[in-house]
Order: C-alpha cells, then sequence, then structure tokens
C-alpha cells in the first residue's frame, strides 16, 4: 500500500505543477455512455448490470470517456482549455485475463478544448516527465497515428474482414505474412513498398519523407507531417533521443483520431502506459466538437517496472515520531494521545491491555519509536521505553516533547 | 552494457529437434547447457532457456523471455498478446475435431444434442463450437486425447494431427479442421522494441534456414 501511495502521491504532484486539476467521477455510469467508440475489446470487457428501471449500467472500463461526460455535462462555461487529472480504478473482465485481476488503477490526464502540436507534445511530455519523476529510466516513448493508419487502410480498398486481417498482420510484424497477403489481395506496389517501408521506420521525420514521395494519400501526408511537428515539440522537452515511430500503434480504443502514443522500458514486457488525440468523443456525448488529449497511466504496470528496474521503493522515510501510549487509565492515555498528537507526533493508544513485555514487542515490530506508560496520577511523569534500545526513562509530557523535538532539529 | 536476449526454446516434443538445428543454422549455437534449463549460445547476445513449448507464449508475453519458438495452435489457445514475427516451414500440423469412425457425426452440423468433447485445446475448443452455434461439454485432458473415445469420456475430440496416422490408429475420423499451424517465431512486444537491430539480424538468418528442415 506504501509503495502504491508512492506511486499516487508522486504522480498527484507532477500532474498538479503542469496545471491539471483533479476530477473524480462515478464508478457506474450508463452502459450506452460508456461504449461510445470504445471498440468492441473494451466494450466486452466491462462489467455490466440493470438499474431499477431496466436500463443497463456498467463499471467503467477506464476514464477518458468518463471525464469526457464530465466535460461535457458540467463544465461548459469553464474556459478552455481544460486540464484535468485522475487518480481512479477502473473494471475489466475478460476471458484472457482469466489469470489477471478485474480491478486496475489508472492515473492520467486530459487536455480538453484544444487541437495542434503544442497539446500533444504537452501531454506527451507530462507522461515521459511524470514517469521519470518516479524513478523510472530508459523511458521510451513509440508514437504512432490513428487517423495515418486509417487513411493507408483505407487507400487499400479491402473489405471490413480483410481490413481487420491487414491490421492484425502489420500488428504482428510478420513481414513475410504480410508481404504474401499484400501480393494477393493486389496492392498496387508503390502502396505495398510504402506499408513495408512505414512498418520498419522508427524516426518520425522519415515518416513524413516517406509519405511525401507518393502522390496521393494528401490526408495522411498531413497526419505524418503533424507526426512531425510533434517531434519538433518533444525536442522542446528535450524528449528527442527517447520517441520513436511505430506504425502499427494505432490504440486498441476506436475513439483516437489522432497522434497515439505508449510508453515502456527496455527490462519490462508491458508497457506503462499510453493515450492519443481523440477529437470526436466529445462531439458524439455533448453536440459540440472539441478537440482533446490525454493519457492514462497503469498504476500496477508501473510498481512492477519500478521493481524489476531494482528501483527502492521501501516505505518513504517520514520524520515523524511513532509512539504507542498504554495506561491503566484510559482517560489518561487519549488525554496524553491528543496533547502527542497536537504537537505532530503520531500516536496508537494500546486497546489490547498487554503486559508490559508484549507492548514492548509489538510497538518495535509496529515500527513505533518508544512506548509511553501513562499513570493514573497526571502528577506522576510518563514512563519512556526506548523501543531500540531497551532503555527507560521517567519524563513529563512536555520535556518529553522537547526531547523529540531537540533530536529532530539536530 | 546491454543485457543478453533470452531465447526460449521448446525442451521436448516435435518442436524441439528442429529449433535446436535452425538455431545452429544460424550461427546461434546452443553450448553446453549450464543448468538443466539453462544455456549460452556461440552468439553472446543471446541466451536459451528450455521450456515446454506450451509455456513459451506465457514466458514471451510478460517479458520472462523476450523472443522463443513454439506452434501457432499453442499462442491461439493461451491467447497470447505477443509478436509472431516468422512462420517456419517445420511443425506443420492441424487442429482438428475426430471422432470414432462408427459415430454418426459426418460434419460440425450432424452435433445435435450436447456432446463431450475432451481436448487440451479448451479455449480454442469453445471458440471453434461457440462460432458454429453447438452447445458441447469440454473436457480438459492432458495429453493421450484418443483415449477418451475409446474409453467412453467423450464422444469427439479436438486434438492436433499431422498426418492423421494416430486418429486412425484409435479408430477415429477427422470432421473439421479449426486451424492449421505451425512453429512461429514469437516476440515480446516491448523487447521488439528494446532489441529490434539484434531481432531483425536474428529473423534475417533464420529466414534463410527454414526449408532446409521441412
Amino acid at each position: 500500500m506504501k509503495c502504491q501511495r508512492y506511486i499516487e502521491e508522486k504522480l498527484r504532484e507532477s500532474f498538479t505543477l503542469w496545471g491539471y486539476e483533479e476530477v473524480r467521477s462515478p464508478t457506474i455510469e450508463y452502459l450506452e455512455t460508456l461504449s461510445t467508440d470504445l471498440g468492441s475489446e473494451l466494450a466486452q470487457s466491462m462489467f455490466k448490470f440493470q438499474d431499477f428501471d431496466g436500463r443497463m449500467l456498467a463499471l467503467r472500463p477506464e476514464m477518458t470517456t468518463p471525464v469526457a461526460r464530465m466535460v461535457a455535462t458540467r463544465m461548459f462555461s469553464t474556459p478552455e482549455p481544460i486540464r484535468l487529472f485522475y487518480i481512479s480504478n477502473v473494471f475489466r473482465y475478460s476471458r484472457s485475463y482469466i489469470e489477471r485481476g478485474r480491478e486496475f488503477w489508472q492515473a492520467g490526464v486530459e487536455l480538453v478544448g484544444c487541437g495542434g502540436d503544442q497539446a500533444d507534445g504537452e501531454v506527451i511530455s507530462l507522461l515521459a516527465s511524470s514517469l521519470k519523476e518516479l524513478g523510472l529510466s530508459e523511458l521510451r516513448l513509440d508514437l504512432g497515428h490513428a487517423g495515418l493508419f486509417r487513411e493507408v487502410q483505407k487507400s487499400t480498398h479491402l473489405d471490413p474482414e480483410n481490413s481487420q486481417i491487414f491490421r492484425t498482420l502489420v500488428g504482428r510484424r510478420d513481414q513475410a505474412k504480410l508481404e504474401k497477403f499484400m501480393s494477393s489481395n493486389d496492392f498496387p506496389s508503390t502502396l505495398e513498398k510504402l506499408i513495408l517501408e512505414l512498418s520498419e521506420i522508427r524516426n518520425l521525420e522519415e515518416a513524413a519523407s516517406a509519405l511525401n514521395r507518393l502522390s496521393g494519400l494528401q490526408k495522411a501526408k498531413r497526419f505524418a507531417k503533424s507526426l512531425s511537428s510533434v517531434a519538433d515539440v518533444l525536442s522542446d522537452y528535450h524528449l528527442e533521443g527517447e520517441v520513436y515511430f511505430d506504425f502499427s500503434l494505432t490504440g486498441r480504443i476506436e475513439y483516437y483520431t489522432g497522434v497515439v502514443f505508449e510508453a515502456s522500458v527496455p527490462g519490462f514486457g508491458f508497457s506503462i502506459g499510453g493515450g492519443g488525440r481523440y477529437d470526436d468523443l466529445l462531439l458524439k456525448l455533448s453536440g459540440i466538437r472539441t478537440p482533446a488529449v490525454g493519457f492514462a497511466i497503469e498504476m500496477e504496470k508501473c510498481l512492477q517496472a519500478l521493481q524489476s528496474q531494482g528501483s527502492d521503493l521501501s516505505p518513504i522515510p517520514d520524520d515523524f515520531v511513532r509512539v504507542l501510549v498504554s495506561s491503566i487509565s484510559n482517560e489518561r492515555a487519549v488525554e496524553t494521545a491528543n496533547l502527542l498528537r497536537d504537537s505532530g507526533v503520531v500516536v496508537m493508544v494500546d486497546v489490547a491491555y498487554r503486559t508490559r513485555k508484549k507492548l514492548i514487542e509489538y510497538a518495535k515490530l509496529a515500527g513505533m519509536n518508544c512506548l509511553l506508560i501513562v499513570e493514573s496520577s497526571r502528577k506522576r511523569p510518563l514512563t519512556i521505553y526506548d523501543v531500540q534500545s531497551g532503555t527507560k526513562k521517567h519524563l513529563t509530557v512536555r520535556s518529553f516533547l522537547q526531547e523529540i523535538f531537540r533530536g529532530r532539529t539536530q | 552494457m546491454r543485457r543478453k536476449i533470452r531465447i526460449a526454446v521448446p525442451s521436448k516434443g516435435r518442436l524441439k529437434q528442429p529449433t535446436v538445428d535452425i538455431l545452429r543454422r544460424s550461427r546461434v549455437e546452443i553450448l553446453e547447457r549450464e543448468r538443466v534449463y539453462d544455456s549460452e549460445t556461440s552468439d553472446s547476445r543471446f541466451r536459451v532457456s528450455f521450456m515446454r513449448a506450451f509455456d513459451v507464449p506465457l514466458y514471451v508475453q510478460y517479458g520472462a523471455a523476450d523472443v522463443g519458438f513454439t506452434g501457432h495452435d499453442i499462442v491461439v489457445e493461451r491467447d497470447a498478446d505477443v509478436l509472431e514475427l516468422l512462420d517456419f516451414g517445420f511443425g506443420l500440423c492441424g487442429l482438428v475435431v475426430a471422432v470414432p469412425k462408427d459415430s454418426h457425426i459426418r460434419t460440425i452440423e450432424d452435433i445435435a444434442d450436447v456432446p463431450r468433447v475432451a481436448t487440451e485445446y479448451p479455449n480454442t475448443s469453445r471458440r471453434f463450437f461457440a462460432s458454429k452455434g453447438k452447445q458441447v461439454e469440454i473436457l480438459t485432458v492432458r495429453g493421450a486425447t484418443e483415449l477418451a473415445p475409446m474409453l467412453g469420456l467423450a464422444e469427439i475430440i479436438v486434438d492436433v494431427s499431422t498426418t492423421g496416422e494416430t486418429l486412425a490408429k484409435n479408430n477415429l475420423r477427422q470432421v473439421a479442421v479449426i486451424l492449421e499451424s505451425s512453429c512461429r517465431f514469437v516476440c515480446n512486444k516491448i523487447a521488439y522494441r528494446a532489441f529490434e537491430r539484434e531481432i531483425r539480424e536474428l529473423i534475417n538468418k533464420l529466414k534463410g534456414r527454414e526449408r532446409v528442415s521441412s
């Protein structure tokens, strides 16, 4: 839990420093809302159930749509661009998730009401920066473009079934199979060459120039150009060495329309987070065209990636003094505890009425600094056992406090 | 110094020897085993680990191994989210539906009641029968699937078949092919990014050698 909190707090700090404001959305929403442009894979993975009037509800499988729904229904007077972030649990069920969990934690941001490469660049840079702040090293960002892929796919004139096969083949990176598929479906040789070339290109500017060598595909060219402008923005953030092009990266979620991206580190087998631009989702939810871009970090994956890099995630040392207070008079124990808490000391009151020996043992195991025995008479001083050294001394509450705070300033 | 790329190699079964051979011909010779499951290779950039072919997709999906050799049927059964970078010519087989020779079932269409299906491939079988609109009871067995109809455990089996010989010997008849499989070179999605140059180089070496062994 402490490790999760550490990640949560660090991410909250990063997002806040970039001017994003935290939002919270309901766990349960109408199925219809959550399904907007989600794509069948994620839509099938939702936990669904009925409301009392028979309307279908579901647990949110991701946070972008709930946040977009909030913006669409409640924030129309907020000046744009709106910068929002969330740290939430999401729920997914799927047969292929059989051995995995059903509840996941995601931390993410949405930049709403702004198109353009600078907005894309900001969001991608924030993803990189917040992951680095957590202590992840050798971070890598892979960028694709949902629109660019769709345009190239459209130009193949495949029927929907073959289009799906084409997308799977590009995603699997089986070059030989892809070549065979393209020639058996009579792809023009220039298109075939372009697709193979784009599959191998890792540099964003090169992707744009590969497209420019061809005639036609005007929209795809525009998208590629915008990708290379995003690359320019990212180099303003000094990320040029960490950014790569990936033609096959289109995002599994249907609502993406522009740049899509994924963050990973070499020693860990899953991507840690990702996102993209979704310019049509708010139009569908609110009727008003509102461009937006965002990302989500998978917090469990993040923790595992940190552990795989050998990051020391032992509880962050705080400078709290922790004491266990015990007394035969509960009234006196509570009174002393409250006095100490007012001065910023972490206090637990013994509720188990154990022997002194057992109390010291427990205090040690629970990571307390000392055990305080309070006499029932106010006149008598406290007995203080130092849990580590086992020594004991008698002090008043005031001199005990002086002692700890002196110790802290040293 | 970058870490070594870990290759998962089947430790037994029909994919083992062809895999070891093709690696050797691609100048990644497996050196004397240090431990039972682990070995260096003649190419210092690669290490191999031996495991059941059935476990290869799992190790690769989770990044415990970077790349590996396994059957396409197993990738499908495991529903593994891995890259399939290369299809070798060897390890060809079909995942087939078979029934006893005297069964009234000639095609999948003939399935009427809710028969029991014995298989080592429960996920693929379940999906297949569901897609055909047939209700069946899936029984998962570990090996010797052909035995199930003989002892009356199941009326139908789903199993891999290369020549059909084993089916015939056990008085079974093939009624449908669920999928055609062969040995694949699979790769973890993130490892492909981190080691693209080395992995592509290995693929190019493997490519020229795939026909010899088939």
